[in-house]
């Protein structure tokens, strides 16, 4: 795996362990609960950011040269979700739409 | 998710049980199963073992911090790039699970909230935290096993047929996780207005820009794109909710 040279299970383990520390923390420390307001107003807004930042710019790169296909399935799911369809509901209709571009183009 | 709807109605004192967990994890178990295929396919292509990707899923429980995971190694990233980068996109955990936490009911002491900590994902944090009543450990169990469920079949069901199946169905099942994201981010705009669209789309241009203009790798680029768009969304986006 490049140039990380490590078993593959340390990384995994790592990477468990970059997940469980946030999700542990609020149930068994109090530490949490100090934080000053300002800040977690401010880091509430970091779930959407990273969602921007979790689409772009790797769903084109990803279908490249079939971006059209990706951008599409992309807009179909904002827009369901706009529209309070659930998300299994609005994951299974982009497919279905990605699919679709991809058969036509 | 019908049955989510049904049991946020029900009267207040209601006890919540095993079957009503289940119920709400069965729209969870099909969203995951999904999301998980696309998962093992995706560890297929970049030449994970079976068993480490199963073990990627039995331990990390995280779909975008997974995915992440993922791409990060198939680009190269250093171990300590990948370690901050999914650090930083589970630190929403450290919220949702403070407000999970005030709804525990007496029975979860600390072995059970072992439990409950390590499967605080975005979607059963969602239909938990929703429950008008205190939440069991039966409840919570079978919600989270179900869920679970899905996810871990899901990445060895999806690493197993990935082969099999047809390559524009393969490439068009990889939008599932986008459109995960998607979905979301729409949801989010209706419920808090067009600036929430505004964040978003200033972190992903930024994240293009770093990327495909300037070549930063992309743990990096992630970081400093969703740090940024949170800094500059909370200049015009005032504290008024709460």
């Amino acid at each position: 795996m490049n140039n990380i040279n490590l078993p593959m299970i340390v990384i995994v383990l790592l990477s468990a362990l970059a997940t469980m520390i946030p999700r542990f923390l609020p149930y068994f420390s109090s530490a949490i609960k100090k934080i000053p307001k300002v800040i977690t107003n401010k880091l509430k807004l970091l779930p959407i950011a990273a969602l921007g930042a979790l689409i772009f710019p790797f769903s084109i790169l990803d279908f490249n040269p079939v971006w059209i296909a990706s951008t599409i399935g992309v807009l179909v799911a904002f827009l369901l979700g706009y529209l309070k369809f659930n998300m299994i509901i609005s994951i299974l209709f982009s497919v279905i739409a990605t699919y679709f571009i991809l058969m036509i183009i | 998710m019908k049955s989510t709807l049904v049991n946020t109605m029900m009267p207040m004192d209601k006890i919540l049980t095993k079957r009503d967990g289940f119920l709400d994890g069965f729209p969870i178990f099909l969203g995951y199963f999904s999301t998980a295929i696309a998962f093992g396919l995706v560890c297929r292509n970049v030449n994970i073992s079976f068993f480490n990707s199963t073990l990627i899923s039995l331990t990390n429980f995280a779909g975008s911090g997974q995915f992440l995971m993922v791409n990060l190694l198939a680009n190269g990233a250093l171990l300590f790039e990948l370690f901050v980068s999914v650090l930083l996109i589970n630190l929403r955990y450290l919220f949702m699970g403070a407000a999970l936490n005030q709804k525990l009911g007496d029975d979860i002491g600390v072995f059970k909230k072992i439990i409950v900590a390590f499967s605080t994902t975005d979607e059963i944090f969602s239909v938990a935290v929703l429950k008008p009543q205190k939440l069991n450990f039966a409840y919570l169990f079978s919600l989270e096993l179900t869920s679970y469920t899905g996810w871990v079949t899901g990445t060895m069901l999806g690493y197993l047929i990935g082969v099999a199946l047809p390559h524009k169905l393969q490439l068009a099942l990889s939008i599932t996780l986008y459109a995960m994201f998607a979905s979301l981010w729409g949801h989010e705009t209706r419920k808090s207005g067009y600036k929430i669209l505004i964040v978003g789309f200033i972190s992903a241009a930024l994240n293009s820009l770093l990327i495909l203009k300037l070549n930063m790798a992309i743990g990096w680029s992630f970081v400093i794109s969703m740090l940024s768009a949170t800094l500059i969304g909370s200049l015009f986006i005032g504290s008024e909710d709460e």
